[in-house]
């Protein structure tokens, strides 16, 4: 009886524990990646992208990179908006 | 008048019946505890085992197997209250609406007895919630802290290993970064004034998310003598509250305003409290 109950235990406690880990994670599995750094070039005109009044459009030729108002962050600012 | 002379009331049946539920209860009660220790046991070495396997940084696979635990626990919770609720509480009520009036001295030797059986039988039930206070912490205690220092000094130096080594992506002018991101920022290039995006690494990124942790850890020393102090004094908890906050902004000095407030709300909330003994 005593085992019997014991022998339960550990079989809900094994099911539990393989659940736990292969149970898939929200958003998949992270994966560790190094710095980066990228540039956005305008697909309009091909120039880089600058600061010119705002970064949310093109510096040289208007084309707007985003739609969204930029609302204050860590580091984008309002002032961030064309 | 007041039924002071009535005879006296005797029924053994009832006598009967409440040691007969009491015996059960705590018999129920005692089943549970052990089988709630029985699992609590076996599953620390589960636990731990687990956390050291789980690879992903939010140590996801041990918070499922946490939250399995404490599923349990609660389900002898709520089985506990709802024998409490029908096979005691109910059987209190029946039996004291067919005994004779409270005041009548008939009836008051066995509504005392009622009474003791009531208290006894909740009494045994708040033991049962102790112990399972005392089994959650265990669980919630099975590992030890994660040595979050060590990893906050290693992305510290990886950081300056690679700070001046980016270069534009538009004109290849080189680009020093000033100092230590978290999350995602433009950079200017010096040279053609291009904005770069700068994407820290995914340990870097993880420094936010563990600063508050980190700077729990940093001042633990400083909650423990809060915790430690009888009755509790609140001028420690504030000092701990305010060290904590500013080694959290230390750690990422971007959220410091956004730290302040929430330092404030916290406070606020201690001064308040009611729980100061």
């Amino acid at each position: 009886m005593g085992e019997d109950k014991e022998k339960r235990t550990l079989t809900y406690l094994e099911r539990l524990k393989q659940k736990a880990i292969s149970q898939e994670n929200y958003g998949g599995e992270v994966k560790a990646e190094e710095a980066k750094m990228e540039v956005r070039d305008c697909p309009e005109c091909g120039a880089g992208r600058a600061f010119r009044q705002g970064l949310t459009a093109c510096a040289y030729c208007g084309f707007k990179f985003m739609n969204t108002r930029l609302t204050d962050g860590v580091h984008i600012k309002k002032e961030n908006n064309s | 008048m007041f039924g002071l002379f009535d005879k006296k009331y005797h029924n053994p049946e009832l006598l009967e019946m409440i040691g007969h539920t009491q015996e059960r209860w705590f018999a129920f009660l005692d089943k549970l505890e052990n089988r709630m220790h029985e699992m609590c046991t076996a599953a620390v070495p589960e636990i731990k085992e687990v956390f050291n396997q789980d690879t992903d940084p939010y140590k996801r696979a041990h918070g499922h197997m946490l939250m399995g635990l404490h599923g349990q626990i609660n389900q002898m919770r709520q089985k506990a209250n709802k024998t409490k609720e029908e096979s005691i509480f109910y059987f209190i009520d029946r039996a004291t609406t067919q005994l004779p009036d409270f005041i009548s001295s008939a009836g008051r030797e066995y509504h005392d007895k009622l009474r003791i059986f009531r208290l006894d039988c909740i009494n045994r039930h708040n033991i049962f919630e102790e112990k399972i206070a005392w089994y959650t912490l265990m669980l919630n205690n099975a590992v030890e802290e994660q040595d979050l220092e060590t990893f906050y000094q290693e992305q510290l130096a990886a950081f300056e290993d690679i700070r001046n080594k980016f270069i534009c992506k538009q004109c290849g002018g080189n680009i020093a970064i000033a100092k230590i991101f978290f999350i995602a920022t433009y950079i200017t290039c010096p040279f053609c004034q291009t904005q770069n995006t700068f994407t820290p690494s995914t340990g870097a990124q993880m420094v936010l998310h563990q600063a508050r942790s980190l700077a729990e850890q940093r001042t633990a020393h400083l909650l423990k003598a809060y915790e430690a102090s009888k009755p509790k004094n609140s001028q420690l908890y504030q000092q701990y509250l305010r060290s904590m906050f500013d080694e959290w902004n230390k750690i990422v000095p971007d959220m410091a305003t956004e730290n302040e407030k929430f330092y404030q709300r916290m406070l606020h909330d201690h001064t308040n409290s009611i729980n100061h003994y």
